[in-house]
């Protein structure tokens, strides 16, 4: 059918399994890292809340597969909707299909059957497929049964959100990978005043890492209560 | 068809349930004499069926029309007529070309063996297994259908294995219809629709997978239609399988509705209890893991809808196990699926059973919980019960006061009740299996 569409689909830098704060998720984790390693299962469907990472593991999931050798695709299907269900064609020659935010087309139902379709393909071709969603399949409101049925076939893993303590240390983690100072005070200040999720915190810390640096300043809690008002 | 026949086919299709009459009756040929009514089975496998099964039932409704001379019945292998007709001359066979198409290997683990077989299934195994051992003879094309992750797929794959068996060079292609669409959207525009042809029509048996996505394109039912008769012609096996019964696809052609028909249509239904329990214990030895029976039992109460969800439960319970280095354990495998079961049991409760039966009988729920006798309410009432039973974990005194604070008893006489009826009422059956259906996905 239609040639693959040329995507110019970078993985985020700091996409990797060891900038990733696993909390209670260990074993998820550990499935995709054996996946990366060429060794895993072959259907895996990853769910959890907004900003639970599942977008971080299945690009680190890729990379890690692309770095060893395998041939590996990343689909965000947010982002890649618009193009149309043909997003979905000329996968077939990869060994690892990482499919991001299921969601985003779920009811759709020229996309559930090109996934559909590429699901079957992959399975013919022994090749693994990663699919992220925000429930599982049975909670999906997805209209088309034979993909369901096949979305519960796998194993279905949960990310579940990380409790204080692990928040801490994941904003610590990424903190120390954008290269600011975050002392045990500022990261309790931002989980009590902040959005609590990880996206909103990641982002936060990544606002705050550019206005120390224009002005030339050290991260506290006045600096940062400036800021936030500034923001609101 | 003969008049006589024609009766008898109206009223054997009011007595069957629907599954038994389209598997054994309806491809019953007939001829019709003065006094005998000869009925010929297209082979010694529906020959040897409908005589153990049917053939009282067949006289008896002969009888009951009353001719005379009293007429008898005959039951022999043949055909009236050849099924196919000759629409274009058949392609000389020859070597397949170097290109593959989009054909897939098969999945040498789907065989005969590895098929856990139970009530709900074992009519279509019969019928795989003599197809695979009567390439193109017992019925062509042989049509497995029903709800998705029921085995259809596998027991394709296990034809085409055991063809394989029997004949190492047999040229057996397995696939799913939309990837022969897309073979063929890629042979046109390639300027290659005719080594597309030549590929398909030269298979020794083509295997085609949920030909309900063929529905709406024309174009390729236009040339699956020439592939098919094609190879029905030079007596190649054609194996299909589709999520429904071939008259019921919307979308699709009616000469190739009828044509489906023509060999053998067969049902898969759910498995019940016991099968489920087989095939995890079955599963969990192919993955060399030791499930204690208590745990496989109560995977399998739990999960009910379809195979593909009974192994995905399986394999979640496998990969914590492997993780935390625990043993199965009845209360690990509590554990280890109770978000899975706890969705379950908010998608499957007892209102929400009493809500889908009263739609299904276009009653109130009310009714339900009301003391009123009258059949029409009676019996959706005791459906339900009976639903309530097998698919919630609720006692018998629960569920009675489900509904309006009945009896225990009442509950029990109502399960008893329904198990009598779905033996012997086949439009009863096909209510409850309706509604199973429709609880369980």
């Amino acid at each position: 059918m239609a040639e693959q569409i040329p995507l110019a689909l970078g993985f985020q830098p700091r996409a990797t399994f060891d900038e990733y704060w696993p909390g209670a998720n260990a074993e998820p984790v550990r499935h995709l890292e054996a996946i990366a390693d060429g060794d895993g299962e072959r259907f895996i469907l990853l769910w959890g809340d907004e900003g639970s990472g599942k977008s971080h593991l299945l690009q680190a999931t890729c990379r890690s597969a692309h770095r060893r050798g395998d041939s590996a695709a990343y689909l965000p299907l947010r982002l890649l909707r618009p193009l149309g269900a043909e997003i979905f064609e000329g996968l077939d020659d990869h060994a690892l299909v990482c499919i991001d935010d299921l969601d985003a087309i779920a009811g759709q139902s020229e996309f559930e059957q090109g996934l559909f379709g590429l699901y079957n393909r992959l399975r013919d071709g022994n090749a693994t497929l990663v699919v992220s969603a925000a429930g599982p399949p049975q909670q999906l409101d997805i209209g088309l049964p034979d993909l369901r049925s096949r979305l519960s076939w796998g194993l279905v893993l949960r990310l579940v959100p990380l409790d204080e303590n692990d928040t801490l240390a994941a904003i610590a983690l990424y903190a120390r990978q954008l290269g600011l100072e975050l002392s045990p005070q500022v990261s309790r200040f931002l989980l009590a005043h902040c959005r609590r999720d990880f996206t909103s915190l990641r982002h936060l810390l990544e606002r705050l890492d550019r206005a120390t640096l224009a002005a030339k300043r050290r991260l506290t809690i006045p600096f940062i209560k400036a800021l936030l008002e500034e923001l609101a | 068809m003969s008049s006589l026949w024609s009766h008898c086919i109206n009223k054997l299709e009011g007595e069957l349930p629907p599954q038994q009459f389209n598997t054994w009756i309806r491809p019953l040929q007939a001829i019709e004499g003065p006094s005998e009514l000869r009925l010929l089975a297209p082979n010694r496998f529906v020959l040897d069926w409908v005589k153990q099964h049917f053939i009282g039932k067949i006289e008896a409704v002969v009888a009951g029309l009353g001719k005379q001379p009293p007429v008898s019945v005959v039951l022999e292998i043949g055909s009236r007529k050849a099924p196919v007709t000759a629409e274009q001359a058949p392609p000389s066979r020859k070597a397949v070309p170097s290109r593959r198409m989009g054909a897939s290997s098969l999945n040498a683990t789907f065989t005969f063996e590895s098929f856990v077989e139970g009530k709900s299934n074992q009519l279509a195994k019969a019928a795989s297994v003599q197809v695979s051992q009567n390439v193109g003879r017992a019925f062509n094309p042989l049509f497995i259908y029903g709800g998705v992750g029921l085995g259809k797929t596998h027991l394709m794959h296990a034809i085409g294995n055991e063809i394989l068996m029997g004949n190492p060079s047999a040229n057996i292609v397995y696939l799913h219809s939309e990837r022969f669409v897309s073979d063929m959207v890629n042979a046109l525009q390639h300027n290659s629709i005719n080594a597309f042809k030549e590929y398909y029509r030269t298979v020794d048996a083509l295997l085609i997978d949920d030909i309900q996505f063929f529905a709406g394109k024309e174009r390729s039912q236009e040339e699956f239609f020439h592939t098919f008769n094609t190879l029905l012609e030079n007596k190649h096996q054609v194996v299909l399988t589709c999520d429904r019964y071939p008259k019921e696809i919307k979308g699709l052609e009616e000469r190739l509705k009828s044509r489906f028909g023509w060999g053998l249509p067969v049902a898969v239904e759910p498995p019940d209890l016991e099968t489920r329990v087989a095939i995890l214990m079955s599963k969990a030895q192919q993955a060399g893991v030791d499930l204690p029976p208590e745990v496989a039992f109560f995977v399998g109460k739990r999960i009910r809808s379809n195979i593909r969800e009974l192994e995905g439960a399986l394999r979640r319970v496998i990969a914590n196990a492997e993780f935390t280095g625990r043993e199965i354990t009845l209360d690990f495998a509590k554990e280890a699926l109770r978000d899975l079961i706890a969705l379950q049991d908010r998608l499957i409760n007892v209102e929400n059973i009493q809500k889908t039966v009263a739609e299904y009988y276009k009653i109130r729920v009310a009714d339900l919980l009301s003391t009123k006798r009258n059949r029409s309410v009676a019996r959706p009432r005791q459906l339900a019960m009976a639903l309530s039973k097998e698919l919630t974990n609720h006692s018998l005194p629960e569920i009675g006061q489900f509904f309006g604070g009945r009896d225990h008893t009442t509950v029990l006489h109502a399960c008893r009740r329904v198990r009598e009826l779905k033996e012997g009422d086949s439009k009863f059956l096909e209510d409850f299996s309706n509604l199973m259906r429709i609880l369980s996905n």
